[in-house]
């Protein structure tokens, strides 16, 4: 290439392009979308979560469990998502919108989230979250720096969000665990992720049913 | 001045900057290379140093990537950018204190990233996991080291420009911009719901493509020529394999969008676009294969880069149909997959050209030979045994994943042969850069000593018919 | 020249210079000789590769990608044709929706009421009796003493649902046509649905009127 100015104008389009239709065109679709208005129900989803929730989230983002988890439902076709319980529908754009920080995740070393309230026969509760958090389990490491033993006062109760654990992990006479508030917001947040509303766009596509009698109009 | 000999003093005038930003990436690959190990060790064995925050595993993996990128393969790619221009300009590197002032900065802001995301500021997106407070430190002493390098392609001593020239220029030119449209849509105005993750796809995307292959790219165009003597072949279409690969390489940004909360065209046009990208890998292939002769140990890592980039692209083009993804899609394979295209392609030909290199900037030859083909052996084995095995833990998983019956438990537990052959790989990797970090220091450090220089053999006219 | 050149890992010799490189290659951009007018394949089959996965990559983009719409989420969808697709909905769910925001507060979860004040639907003869009635009370509100299954109420009025003067409600003609449907078949209820045109035609007929009364209802058929 013999002149620098083309070159460089060339590189300034080849960015421009794809900044222009992937990132400008998406912010265009997607970037004012507001949440849908239910006539009947006379509400509009998705709801904000509450700000525990949103703190909750930071902790997730600051904690990389995206690592592990994804918080993105495929549809029901797509691979065993809708089977295993995460979700009866694709999760869709506007799913995400109250989100401060979407936490999509890129694997799934462990089960998707983004119904984890939602989820049947029975949804887990916070007492299960917290111990799990402070357990691990097999694949899934313990997050023991997000509770705090200490000493139960003498001829105090003991508090009333000391976790209940049994066995080799239950805390010496005289000790409880509690969580920290990270681990509330955590686990708030946790308990916040449902998307039961079906949208206009997100009802699942049925190809249409070829007919074989009246099919013969190519 | 004379331009045939191999050693100029053009080499030894520019050698500080060079030198810096090369210690500084070794050092950050040992460094990544650690923390990488650890996470891997974590896969099979989660609670190993879970017990301290900043060894939990979602930040372990974070700052092994970040050390990484923006530590190895930045300086790496940047000093090899800068010396390849230097080069072909005929003139030693102007604005040197630019360089070094950058580089140093640089690396400050990579370890403020590494400290920020241990005490929990990751970002939480792939490839751009450097806190927010850490990204203008970044992008200035980018723009800083960057001078040096536009000015050397600006004003080169030949009119021509030459396939190195074009892969660098774009990479030094790029990365700013990327950088700062990320900032500004991501950190600063945040963009609403799920158009952050596109942005921060586009972001990863382009990183790769826009920028650190190219870093890689411009050492093998330059290496490869100067080593077989010969010209390379193809060569006419060395051009349109560029710009198929800066016009196509942003577009492939919904690569890991398939099937999710974003609308289909993005990852379609992801899908054409990783299509479109295996000509420009093609023609790299074409142009590059004059590598395989495998003379010197340059083109030894080279030819294994070029090797790697290939079956990359191809990876990334197969594995991006909705039949292929719905198999490999968040399992190991994409872990994989991205091995390939850093490791298995960008670093080993940034090993290559740091190889070529070194002697031509510091007058002498590399100290251990056995060193060398310690690194050379590790790697090489080191990263095949890493594909493998996350190949391998990636095709239990998929198979795991779409048996509604399995539980994750027991994925973990069926992943966990292979993903212990991928902790040995990773063991393996690391041992090959401790030997890597050794060997550049010792050689380093015989610049002060009085001890024989480097001798190099007068070069040839090129040869200008390809064979 | 035939010595072995790299053969020492330490340092890699070069065989040409950088200018050489430059030169070289520069050249052979130019005109470069035509040895033996040998017909190269090569460009060609560049030039095959390169359209064929421009066509791929057009063909692909033209059926995948919904042109490029921003609410179309399964690739194998095809774009809307624009008119507004009637996303069909189960009346009886609808409408136990709407019963259970609204109504259950006074005629209860179960149907039955409160004894002297909220007249039960379960087993009513009004609900299971004509439909224009039902419509009526729902539309325009009930004043007044009624009597449902034998018992006197009149303590509350019914209040007016319709999108009629005075409503709080500004029900539509469907959801007054899906929670009548839900509750005639609800709690033992036996009566079939009640069409949202029915509705309509009852609302079109009658305009803005006041509530009705238990005798103006019984005159109706």
């Amino acid at each position: 290439m013999k002149s620098n100015v083309i070159f460089f104008l060339g590189l300034v389009a080849a960015l421009g392009i794809s900044w222009g239709g992937i990132v400008m065109g998406s912010n265009a679709q997607l970037g004012g979308l507001a949440p849908f208005y239910d006539d009947s129900q006379s509400n509009a989803f998705p709801q904000r979560m509450p700000g525990i929730a949103a703190q909750g989230q930071l902790v997730y983002k600051g904690l990389g469990c995206a690592q592990c988890h994804t918080q993105q439902v495929r549809r029901p076709g797509f691979g065993s998502d809708k089977d295993r319980g995460w979700g009866d529908r694709q999760s869709v754009a506007r799913d995400y919108i109250y989100q401060p920080a979407p936490q999509l995740g890129l694997s799934r070393t462990g089960p998707d989230l983004a119904n984890l309230a939602d989820r049947k026969p029975s949804a887990p509760d916070a007492s299960d979250l917290l111990n799990l958090l402070y357990s691990g389990a097999n694949g899934m490491p313990s997050y023991r720096f997000l509770f705090e033993t200490r000493a139960v006062g003498v001829g105090a109760q003991p508090s009333e969000k000391a976790l209940k654990l049994v066995g080799a992990l239950e805390p010496k006479a005289g000790l409880e665990i509690v969580p920290t508030p990270d681990a509330d917001a955590l686990v708030a947040y946790l308990l916040s992720l449902s998307t039961p509303y079906v949208y206009p766009e997100a009802v699942p596509f049925t190809p249409p049913k070829a007919e074989g009698e009246t099919g013969a109009a190519k | 001045m004379s331009t045939t000999s191999e050693y100029s003093p053009t080499d030894a005038a520019s050698r500080w900057p060079l030198l810096l930003l090369l210690i500084k990436g070794i050092g950050w690959l040992v460094v990544s290379g650690i923390f990488a190990l650890i996470a891997s060790i974590q896969l099979t064995t989660p609670n190993f140093m879970a017990v301290c925050p900043v060894f939990t595993y979602g930040r372990t993996v974070a700052i092994a990537e970040t050390a990484f990128v923006y530590g190895w393969l930045a300086n790496a790619g940047l000093a090899l950018a800068l010396w390849v221009l230097g080069r072909l300009s005929g003139e030693p590197l102007r604005a040197q204190n630019w360089a070094l002032g950058g580089a140093i900065f640089w690396n400050l802001g990579v370890f403020a990233a590494v400290i920020g995301i241990a005490v929990g500021d990751a970002t939480g997106f792939p490839l751009l996991e450097l806190p927010r407070y850490v990204q203008l430190i970044l992008f200035f002493s980018y723009a800083a080291i960057a001078i040096p390098g536009l000015l050397a392609w600006a004003g080169r001593l030949r009119r021509v420009s030459f396939a190195s020239h074009w892969y660098a220029a774009a990479a030094l030119f790029l990365f700013p911009w990327l950088l700062s449209i990320a900032h500004v849509m991501l950190f600063s105005a945040p963009a609403r719901g799920v158009v952050q993750p596109i942005i921060a796809g586009w972001y990863a995307q382009s990183a790769w493509t826009l920028w650190l292959a190219p870093l890689a790219l411009s050492v093998g165009y330059f290496v490869v020529p100067k080593v077989t003597g010969k010209v390379l072949p193809s060569y006419e279409f060395a051009s349109l394999g560029f710009w198929c690969l800066v016009f196509v390489g942003g577009l492939t940004g919904g690569r890991h969008l398939l099937g999710g909360p974003v609308p289909a065209w993005i990852p379609s046009v992801a899908v054409v676009s990783c299509a479109l990208l295996f000509f420009h890998t093609f023609v790299v292939l074409l142009n590059l294969r004059g590598a395989f002769s495998l003379q010197g140990t340059a083109l030894k890592f080279i030819a294994f880069g070029i090797f790697a980039y290939v079956a990359g692209a191809v990876m990334d083009a197969v594995t991006s149909f909705h039949a292929v993804a719905l198999h490999t899609q968040f399992t190991y394979f994409d872990e994989a997959q991205k091995q390939v295209a850093l490791y298995g392609a960008a670093t080993t030909i940034l090993f290559g050209g740091v190889y070529f290199a070194l002697p031509r900037i510091t007058g002498k030859a590399w100290l251990s030979p056995s060193l060398v083909w310690a690194h050379l052996s590790l790697s090489l084995l080191g990263v095949m045994l890493l594909v493998v095995s996350l190949c391998a833990a990636g095709a239990t998983q998929s198979h795991d994943l779409l048996d509604v019956t399995v539980a994750f438990s027991t994925i973990a537990t069926d992943t966990r042969g292979a993903l212990l052959g991928a902790t040995a790989a990773y063991g393996l990797l690391l041992l090959g850069n401790i030997c890597f970090l050794a060997n550049f220091y010792g050689t380093a450090c015989e610049i002060l000593k009085i001890s024989a220089p480097a001798t190099f053999a007068e070069p040839e006219a090129l040869e200008t018919h390809a064979s | 020249m035939s010595e072995p050149l790299n053969d020492d890992p330490r340092v890699d010799q070069a065989k040409s210079s950088d200018l050489g490189v430059l030169d070289a290659h520069e050249r052979l951009l130019g005109r470069h000789p035509d040895d033996g007018a040998r017909y190269r394949l090569l460009p060609i089959a560049i030039l095959f590769t390169l359209s064929g996965l421009i066509l791929f990559a057009g063909t692909y983009l033209n059926r995948y990608t919904a042109h490029y719409s921003g609410v179309v989420f399964d690739e194998n969808q095809k774009p809307s044709s624009g008119a507004p697709v009637a996303v069909k909905i189960d009346p009886v769910a609808q409408g136990k929706t709407q019963f259970n925001a609204v109504c259950i507060t006074c005629h209860q979860a179960t149907g039955t009421g409160v004894a002297g004040i909220y007249p039960p639907l379960a087993g009513s003869e009004w609900v299971n009796g004509p439909s224009s009635r039902v419509i009526r009370i729902v539309l325009y509100g009930l004043k007044g003493k009624v009597t449902v299954t034998g018992k006197d109420f009149g303590a509350a009025a019914m209040p007016v649902f319709g999108q009629v003067a005075g409503s709080a409600y500004n029900w539509s003609d469907e959801k007054i046509a899906a929670v009548l449907t839900y509750v005639r078949q609800e709690w033992g209820n036996k009566a079939g649905p009640v069409t949202a045109d029915e509705v309509s035609a009852v609302h079109k007929a009658l305009g803005d009127r006041k509530e009705f009364s238990e005798a103006e209802l019984q005159d109706v058929k």
